[in-house]
């Protein structure tokens, strides 16, 4: 009797309390830096039981390296292996899926390539994104595109204009304009490696010279240093000014985008991986390249592989502890962290409708992009959010041990608290966060990038060891790291 | 003087009758079924009143001050009862619970009231006189209650703001009791101070209702509601006034039962009339099977397929004796196929042809429904028409959404349709605008089914015929990565609505 009265009184409370917290799965997903130190740390590695004979041998399975294979196959050339260390291939581009949507890892969008950008159009006619010169809407980035979380509410756009001033606009405007004299330059393209050339914008930091030209409005500040943090993964005072101004003034698309999938890049390192799938082994770490006699000798496990040309689409810090008298490599890599949420709930929405992208204003990090963004369904009331973190804040090393140290439960906490200010009932809508650690994430344009010797000279390609990471340009974004793949593979062709 | 008490008996008592009818209102809205709440709503409260009564008699000493504080506590609880509860819904899952704690507390304390006035007063008056007296007033209050509830409250202030008014009603009661019976009361400053509190506490939720309201009262409608339900995709609320039901998703009107029929004739039969040998006809939205009506009228069509996203709402339109005979049991019947799945996505993944398809989708309020009316789906919907087949699209009015229904129609265009716009009126609704689309040319039709209420065959071509307020202006077309139809579709009703 007493009993089910007490019971009867527990689930009327248990009725009464606020809909609570519940408990989160997750973890952290294999980033890859442990095989990776293997290398740094010079660890022994299994004796040779193969030695295979192969014109030519793509060390990274990332974009660069799969644009080279890309390159390689359509020219109707056949023998040669692309090695990559991961279980998948992808690097910036991975991907995953569940049970809710494909989502991405890393990289999530190509902004509509220009009329210029032809080897980016070239690969988009052959995966069926552009045909007869018209973009797959389906694979366009819907309506609406982008909102930010600013003084309390939603806004469409990541502008912070809702409660800017006449001057604050007005700098807007002049910003603007001030990126479009850039533009007609024809300096800043994309490819980089088209227009560039010695800049004096290149030896200042885009703060200082946001600051030289009387930009004070704090909005336009907050703007510009998203867009460092977001592409370049660094502070505007960390970057190259003319880093800074490429990201503004090198796009013209021809159509509002930008392109998206639900698995992010992902999609394309899927689709070439469809058709490449023959040359692609996985799993296979390069951990020695030699000379031998007039060859290069690719060690990667039990098996050797005596090659006439190496394309090294791997990341260029790796060149030095895998090529034997390669000197060592100084450019600097942003940390960074992303995570996927699983959401067996959306949390309740007031203001603008969700977007794609979702910026919190004043965070430190980069907001979050919802992976059934691009789903055609009408009534969507699960998803995965991909979290954006770029270290930025302090020095790279500093944050990589960052990385390394913090649990799980810490980068969970971040996360949440971060999401809270926009979303108050995001904890109850979660119950997974998986978190991927980037420490080598993408390299940074700092000041000088642009003139630095050694990047020229590892960019130069003029021996057998070809260099092709999207690092060569200073900033790591798809078009760099498919134009770099391809001219790589061009190079390579020309030698064999 | 003693007509001022007796105002107050009646002031009191239509403040506890709109906490009760407050409460049922609300337990009615948000779970539906509202014989069921009203019932035990008014159960429970006429028990508590009793308890109240019972309890009355445990109260000796100082009266006027422990009734003061019973107004007070009364103003506060059913004050703010309704705003508890719309939070409660909202934020907890205890609404039932509370709901029903309100209702109890509520009704001790009313029910504390009467005897204790009574008491009171039972030395200025002869008992006979007083019991009458009182009890007059009292069913007088209920009856004014009663009345302004439905009339004049709940259509003006929303069901937030009418219980805090009632709240600061009682609140009022015990400060002027401070002064009616300031000769039986000792301290009377701090009563005084602790009724002002109480005063300015509910002025103050009378002034922070907006937020409540708009979080809550999207959902109130002038009717009786019959039926109301939240479905895994929306709210379906049926309402009833005289012979006319209503259905609402989601707050919108979808149709009146007195004259849908006048949208769903020129809905499907100036298309499908056309076609005399269509066989194969498609419903995409619709699950009310009211358009699947009309399409049955036509002996050929040997199958249609019905695609709705919400399974109870095709449920109901079967099962429910009214609405199953409003479509005349279209919905079960042996030609017709339910499916239920989202609409895009379905026909992303289908490979059929059709010969007549009706596109009958929510207008586009938001970016989400957009998809429905961008170029990407109607090319899709082109690829799933056969060769001479024809496709109708609910379009939004071309009066009060002109930009919109000029967008919808150049959608099509550019999605490689040919497109022939027409409309009609619709009493419930306005003028209303549907978009026939085809791959090859259209002819209106010589002949319809016999046993239409609104149109005839030579009522047909007119229909394609648009008055100067509502001719083509500019528009551009709605596509998945630029969904200008949204924002012109809230420029539009804005317009109008300011
Ligand atoms: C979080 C994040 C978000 C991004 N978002 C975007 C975006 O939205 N749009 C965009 O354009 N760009 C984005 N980028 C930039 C992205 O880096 C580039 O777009 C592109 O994917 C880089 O390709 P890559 O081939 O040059 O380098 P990686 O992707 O780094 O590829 C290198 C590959 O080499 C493999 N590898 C390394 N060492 C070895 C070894 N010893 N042996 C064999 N294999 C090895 C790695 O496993 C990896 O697969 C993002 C980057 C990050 C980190």
């Amino acid at each position: 009797m007493s009993s089910t009265r007490r019971q009867f009184l527990s689930a009327a409370l248990v009725g009464l309390t606020p809909k609570t917290d519940r408990s989160i799965a997750g973890g952290f997903i294999d980033d890859g830096h442990q095989i990776g130190h293997q290398l740094r740390d010079r660890a022994p590695f299994a004796p040779v039981k193969q030695v295979m004979r192969i014109p030519i041998v793509i060390v990274g399975g990332g974009i660069a390296g799969l644009s080279a294979a890309w390159r390689l196959d359509k020219r109707g050339f056949r023998d040669f292996v692309l090695l990559e260390m991961e279980e998948r291939a992808g690097g910036n581009a991975r991907w995953g899926e569940n049970e809710i949507s494909p989502f991405p890892w890393a990289a999530h969008y190509v902004p509509v390539p220009g009329k210029k950008a032809e080897l980016v159009r070239e690969l988009f006619e052959d995966l069926g994104v552009l045909r007869a010169g018209v973009w797959e809407e389906r694979y366009l980035c819907f309506s609406p595109q982008e909102r930010l979380y600013v003084h309390g509410r939603w806004q469409e756009g990541i502008e912070p204009l809702t409660e800017a001033t006449t001057g604050d606009r007005e700098e807007f405007a002049r910003f603007a304009a001030r990126a479009n004299e850039f533009r007609s330059t024809g300096q800043f393209t994309i490819p980089m490696e088209l227009g560039a050339k010695p800049s004096t914008l290149d030896n200042l930091s885009m703060d200082d010279w946001l600051k030289q030209e009387h930009f004070t409005s704090r909005y336009l500040h907050w703007y510009v240093n998203y867009a460092c943090r977001d592409d370049y993964g660094a502070l505007a005072r960390d970057t190259s000014a003319w880093a800074g101004i490429h990201y503004f003034a090198s796009r013209e698309p021809d159509e509002k985008g930008p392109l998206t999938w639900p698995e992010g890049n992902g999609w394309i390192a899927r689709r070439l991986l469809e058709k490449l799938a023959r040359y692609v082994r996985t799993g296979n770490m390069v951990h020695r390249i030699a000379p031998e006699g007039r060859k290069l000798r690719v060690s990667a496990g039990e098996t050797d592989y005596i090659a006439d040309g190496v394309i090294f689409a791997a990341p260029s810090f790796l060149a030095p502890y895998v090529c034997e008298g390669a000197p060592p490599v100084r450019f600097v890599y942003s940390p960074w962290l992303t995570a996927n949420l699983t959401l067996d709930r959306l949390p309740a929405e007031r203001g603008f409708e969700t977007a794609w992208d979702n910026v919190i204003y004043d965070s430190p990090a980069l907001g979050y992009v919802v992976a059934t963004h691009q789903s055609l369904r009408t009534h969507i009331d699960r998803s995965v959010w991909t979290f954006y973190w770029s270290l930025a804040e302090g020095s790279p090393a500093d944050n990589r041990r960052l990385l390394l140290e913090k649990d799980w439960s810490h980068w969970k906490e971040a996360i949440l608290g971060d999401l809270e200010r926009a979303h108050p009932d995001i904890r109850q809508c979660v119950s997974r966060i998986d978190v991927l650690r980037l420490g080598h994430a993408m390299a940074r344009p700092v000041v000088g990038f642009l003139g630095s010797d050694q990047r020229r000279r590892l960019a130069d390609n003029s021996g057998r060891l070809i260099f092709a990471n999207s690092d060569l340009s200073g900033f790591s974004i798809f078009e760099e790291a498919q134009y770099r793949g391809v001219k790589a593979a061009e190079r390579a062709l020309g030698r064999c | 003087m003693t007509i001022v008490l007796f105002v107050s008996v009646a002031l009191i008592a239509a403040c506890g009758l709109i906490y009760e009818l407050v409460a049922g209102t609300l337990a009615s809205y948000l779970l539906g079924d509202s014989v069921f709440q009203f019932s035990t709503v008014i159960g429970s409260y006429l028990f508590a009143m009793g308890v109240g009564s019972y309890l009355s008699r445990f109260v000796t000493r100082g009266l006027v001050a422990r009734f003061i504080s019973i107004e007070l506590m009364v103003g506060l609880v059913g004050g703010f009862s309704s705003a508890a509860l719309f939070l409660a819904f909202a934020y907890t899952q205890g609404f039932r619970l509370i709901l029903y704690a309100i209702v109890v507390a509520i009704g001790i304390l009313v029910g504390l009231e009467i005897p204790l006035l009574m008491r009171i007063l039972k030395n200025r008056l002869e008992f006979r006189e007083l019991v009458a007296h009182v009890l007059t007033f009292d069913y007088l209050g209920a009856l004014a209650a009663s009345l302004l509830f439905p009339i004049l409250l709940v259509p003006k202030l929303g069901m937030v703001r009418s219980a805090l008014l009632f709240g600061i009603i009682n609140a009022g009661v015990a400060l002027w009791s401070t002064y009616l019976f300031r000769d039986q009361l000792g301290a009377r400053g701090l009563l005084r101070i602790t009724c002002a509190c109480v005063l300015v506490m509910l002025g103050a939720g009378m002034a922070g209702a907006e937020w409540i309201s708009q979080a809550a009262d999207a959902n109130l409608y002038a009717d009786e509601v019959i039926f109301a339900r939240d479905t895994r995709y929306q709210r379906i609320v049926l309402t009833k006034w005289k012979d006319d039901v209503r259905l609402f998703l989601s707050s919108h009107l979808q149709f009146s039962s007195r004259d849908e029929y006048r949208y769903h004739e020129a809905l499907v039969h100036p298309g499908l009339a056309a076609l005399p040998g269509a066989r194969r006809v498609l419903v995409l939205g619709g699950g009310d099977g009211l358009a699947v009506r009309e399409i049955l009228k036509y002996p050929d069509v040997g199958s249609v397929t019905l695609v709705d996203l919400d399974p109870e709402m095709t449920k109901l339109f079967s099962t429910h004796p009214y609405l199953a005979t409003l479509n005349a049991h279209s919905l079960t019947n042996a030609r017709v196929h339910v499916i239920n799945a989202d609409a895009f996505a379905w026909l992303q993944q289908n490979t059929d042809f059709f010969d007549f398809v009706v596109v009958d989708f929510p207008d586009p309020t938001n970016y989400s429904l957009g998809k429905l009316y961008t170029t990407a789906f109607y090319r899709l919907l082109g690829k799933h028409l056969s060769a001479q087949g024809l496709a109708v699209v609910q379009s939004t009015s071309p009066l009060f959404a002109r930009q919109s229904y000029w967008c919808i129609v150049e959608t099509l265009k550019q999605a490689g349709l040919k497109t022939y716009p027409y409309h009609l009126y619709v009493p419930s609704f306005g003028e209303w605008g549907f978009v026939l689309a085809a791959m090859s040319p259209y002819e209106p039709p010589v002949r319809l089914p016999g046993g239409l209420r609104y149109l005839a065959a030579p009522d047909v071509p007119p229909l394609f015929q648009f008055p100067a307020d509502m001719l083509p202006v500019d528009a551009e077309p709605n596509r998945l990565n630029d969904q200008v139809l949204v924002r012109y579709y809230e420029h539009d009703w804005r317009e109008i609505t300011h």
